[in-house]
């Protein structure tokens, strides 16, 4: 039930923010015909959700097993450690928004973005406040695309 | 007992294209590729100043963001190593090279220490977690992205 219930959660979002998405995101479509920019670009929405909602399952449905993701300060995670993380509610609420997408390479089962993520607040000790550049890897497995990694620079204040 | 042997026959021939796939994934779990000698292939490169190799060996996707979350495209990036404002790198070097296979797509982290200074000789000595993306073009694996991340727990 509850699955039923997040996965019609998702469908009714990726919908909704399909058009934003795509106003945002180059348009590369692969030779299939697919639209992988704009799929990943919703994706990118759907991951900072999950992060935001302490919504783990939904990030372990969207990070592939071999997940890697290095955070600020050169923290490396797995999957089962970033879905951790995010499902804890112990860690505080941080707010978390992305914008100037780009889809920097689109393939038929690849696809790698950029974007600037944003975000106010503190989990645990830690003040994760400010603008950060983010790349994003896709790959898409078994006909559906998963989130493979993630590399995070904080945007020095100076920029 | 003829007509079980050939089936046995039969059977085993019909699964040998299956056994071989499997066999050749186990003994090459990451592809048959020295991921090791491509990262530091890479980062010699920069290093000495191998601008024909760099090159061909980034994607014209190719995007790097410094730990200042600064961006540079492949034309960006190379333009600079070619350049009068080329920064001198005495040391680069990576260590602990990590990698993450996913088919026409791999993810290499590494960490690397780098030594050096800009035109100015300002210093860029430094230890970074980075993470590096490549991506397997007509054949030839290439880079696509890097994000790089100061190590804060060497501070």
């Amino acid at each position: 039930m509850k699955r039923a219930y997040v996965l019609a959660t998702m469908i009714v979002f990726l919908i909704a923010s399909g058009a934003v998405a795509l106003g945002q995101a180059p348009k590369k479509p692969a030779a299939s015909g697919e639209d992988v920019a704009g799929t990943v670009a919703i994706l990118d929405h759907v991951w900072l959700d999950a992060a935001h909602n302490h919504d783990g399952e939904t990030a372990a449905w969207l990070f592939a097993d071999n997940f890697v993701e290095i955070h600020p300060g050169g923290i490396l995670v797995s999957k089962q450690q970033q879905v951790d993380m995010i499902k804890n509610t112990q860690l505080g609420d941080i707010a978390i928004q992305s914008s100037d997408i780009q889809v920097r390479y689109a393939s038929l089962d690849v696809a790698v973005l950029t974007d600037t993520t944003t975000i106010r607040g503190t989990q645990g000790e830690t003040n994760y406040g400010g603008q950060y550049r983010v790349m994003r890897v896709f790959v898409k497995q078994q006909g559906r695309w998963r989130a493979a990694g993630a590399g995070i620079a904080r945007i020095a204040a100076a920029q | 007992m003829r007509q079980i042997h050939v089936g046995a026959l039969a059977l085993i021939l019909s699964f040998t294209p299956l056994a071989f796939a499997q066999t050749k994934s186990a003994a090459t779990p990451r592809g048959g590729v020295d991921w090791k000698a491509l990262d530091h292939k890479w980062l010699d490169s920069e290093r000495t100043g191998d601008l024909d190799y760099l090159e061909k060996f980034f994607a014209d996707s190719y995007v790097l963001v410094l730990a200042n979350g600064q961006t540079y495209t492949k034309k960006e990036w190379l333009g600079i190593l070619r350049g009068p404002d080329r920064p001198t790198l005495l040391t680069l070097d990576p260590e602990n090279i990590q990698v993450h296979v996913f088919g026409n797509v791999a993810i290499l982290t590494d960490h690397t220490t780098i030594k050096g200074h800009d035109s100015k000789g300002n210093s860029l000595d430094g230890e970074f977690n980075v993470f590096r993306v490549v991506i397997k073009q007509d054949g030839e694996w290439r880079a696509t992205g890097v994000v790089m991340n100061p190590d804060l727990s060497k501070k």
